[in-house]
């Protein structure tokens, strides 16, 4: 989340990808950091070493949420 | 009561269980921070309230001398020991210590406040047997107060902001002194950049330590060197960061026995801990079973776990026996998580008022 902040504070388009355990240490890093309200997609937990395969279903489920995201229109 | 900021309760049991409930402890009982005994610590520090120590990660809090007196006063800090919070407050707020990323970090990791000097004797630090336990007042509340203060003004909190995964019984507080005086060599503080009769602390992200069994047999050449290979097992086991992820520090708390050992062998502390450095090495091998998916080894390769000696901090401390001690670290961070050294200003504090409450 705070190098989603730092990519955001220089002007680059960012969405942050959070796992659901890491959810609520990125809403209180993107409130410290000074953007509450940066973009950001829930990945379920836990994605690293997670395998190629899942890897890759994890990218299929979020990659329209991510667009979204970035292009404002997320819920 | 006019000031916003404060908290009010009926009395201290309910202040208690109010800090409690707002998560402003570390789960055990606190002296509550009044505004009397808040006022001493200030005084006690040297400097005014409002002076702000820097923005302390990672929810960037302003840590002001006042806000670090209640802390120092909620873990039951004598006056006296509040210059040495102050200093240890100013190492951790220091950038290359990488603290926002240390609060939140999964690793087991706390900083461990080590004191030097002359304010060792006025604050009544121990350096001696079981420093690291109970009984030491001013060890434990000086690194309590740290803690406090990172949970407090740096907003560290487990799950949230404090994500590591299990974290060890070091971040309730571990603080203790270099036995100075029991030591072969010059006090640890001297190696980095301060003057012997100076006051200091030394402030390092650790993990638990972890005892090193060292038999010494004055009549075996090879007993110090086997000491220090021991030494250094601490750090090039795959177990720690320093053999996975390397270029980060360490420390090395020699007991006096083994101390003295290795000074009557020819040691002094540039080589103990240039022979730690020599001896703290992995192979491509050792990674390639299990820390290959951090960074793909070469298989013959020879992996140093530290850049330099200097960042083998060795130091004298604990009972004389058979057992010294070794802190691995992190290694991680935008700098590494650096050891920060920050003197202790003594003799700025104000005359204080009776005690009233």
């Amino acid at each position: 989340m705070r190098d989603g902040v730092k990519l955001a504070h220089r002007g680059v388009p960012t969405v942050a990808l959070v796992t659901e355990k890491f959810w609520a240490q990125g809403d209180f890093v993107a409130r410290s950091a000074g953007l509450p309200d940066i973009p950001r997609v829930q990945l379920p937990h836990p994605v690293a070493g997670s395998g190629a395969v899942r890897m890759a279903e994890v990218a299929e489920q979020i990659s329209e949420a991510i667009l979204r995201a970035w292009a404002g229109t997320h819920d | 009561m006019t000031d916003p900021t404060l908290l009010e309760a009926a009395d201290e049991t309910r202040a208690l269980e109010q800090l409690h409930e707002l998560g402003c402890t570390d789960g055990l009982p606190v002296v509550i921070p009044t505004e009397v005994r808040v006022e001493r610590m200030v005084l006690a520090s040297g400097w005014p309230a409002d002076m702000v120590l820097g923005a302390m990660g990672p929810n960037l809090g302003a840590c002001s001398v006042a806000k670090l007196a209640a802390c120092a006063v909620m873990a039951g800090c004598l006056p006296d020991h509040m210059p040495v919070v102050v200093a240890a407050a100013k190492a951790v707020l220091d950038p290359t210590f990488d603290l926002t990323e240390m609060q939140a970090t999964t690793h087991a990791t706390a900083p461990l406040v080590i004191v030097h000097g002359p304010v060792r004797n006025w604050c009544g630090v121990s350096g001696s047997f079981g420093a690291l336990g109970p009984g030491h007042r001013a060890n434990a509340s000086i690194g309590r107060a740290l803690r406090l203060a990172m949970i407090n003004i740096g907003g560290g909190r487990a799950g949230t902001s404090d994500m590591a995964l299990l974290g060890h019984p070091g971040k309730f507080t571990m603080c203790l002194a270099e036995d100075e005086e029991s030591s072969p060599f010059p006090p640890l503080h001297t190696a980095r950049g301060m003057n012997a009769d100076q006051s200091a602390v030394t402030v390092i992200g650790a993990e638990a330590p972890q005892s090193v069994m060292g038999v010494l047999d004055a009549d075996d050449p090879t007993s110090g060197d086997r000491l220090l290979e021991s030494l250094a097992i601490g750090f090039k086991s795959m177990t720690t960061n320093n053999a996975a992820l390397r270029s980060g520090q360490a420390v090395v708390a020699l007991n006096p026995d083994h101390a003295q050992a290795l000074a009557a062998l020819g040691h002094d502390r540039d080589s103990i801990a240039e022979a730690i450095m020599a001896r703290s090495v992995v192979t491509g091998a050792d990674l390639a079973t299990t820390a290959a998916a951090m960074a793909p080894p070469v298989p013959d390769r020879v992996y140093r776990c530290f850049k330099d000696p200097s960042d083998v901090l060795v130091m004298v401390a604990g009972g004389g026996g058979l057992y010294s001690v070794v802190f691995p670290t992190w290694c991680a961070g935008p700098h590494r998580n650096r050891a920060v050294t920050v003197e202790v200003e003594v003799g700025q504090a104000c005359e204080l008022p009776e005690t009233t409450g």
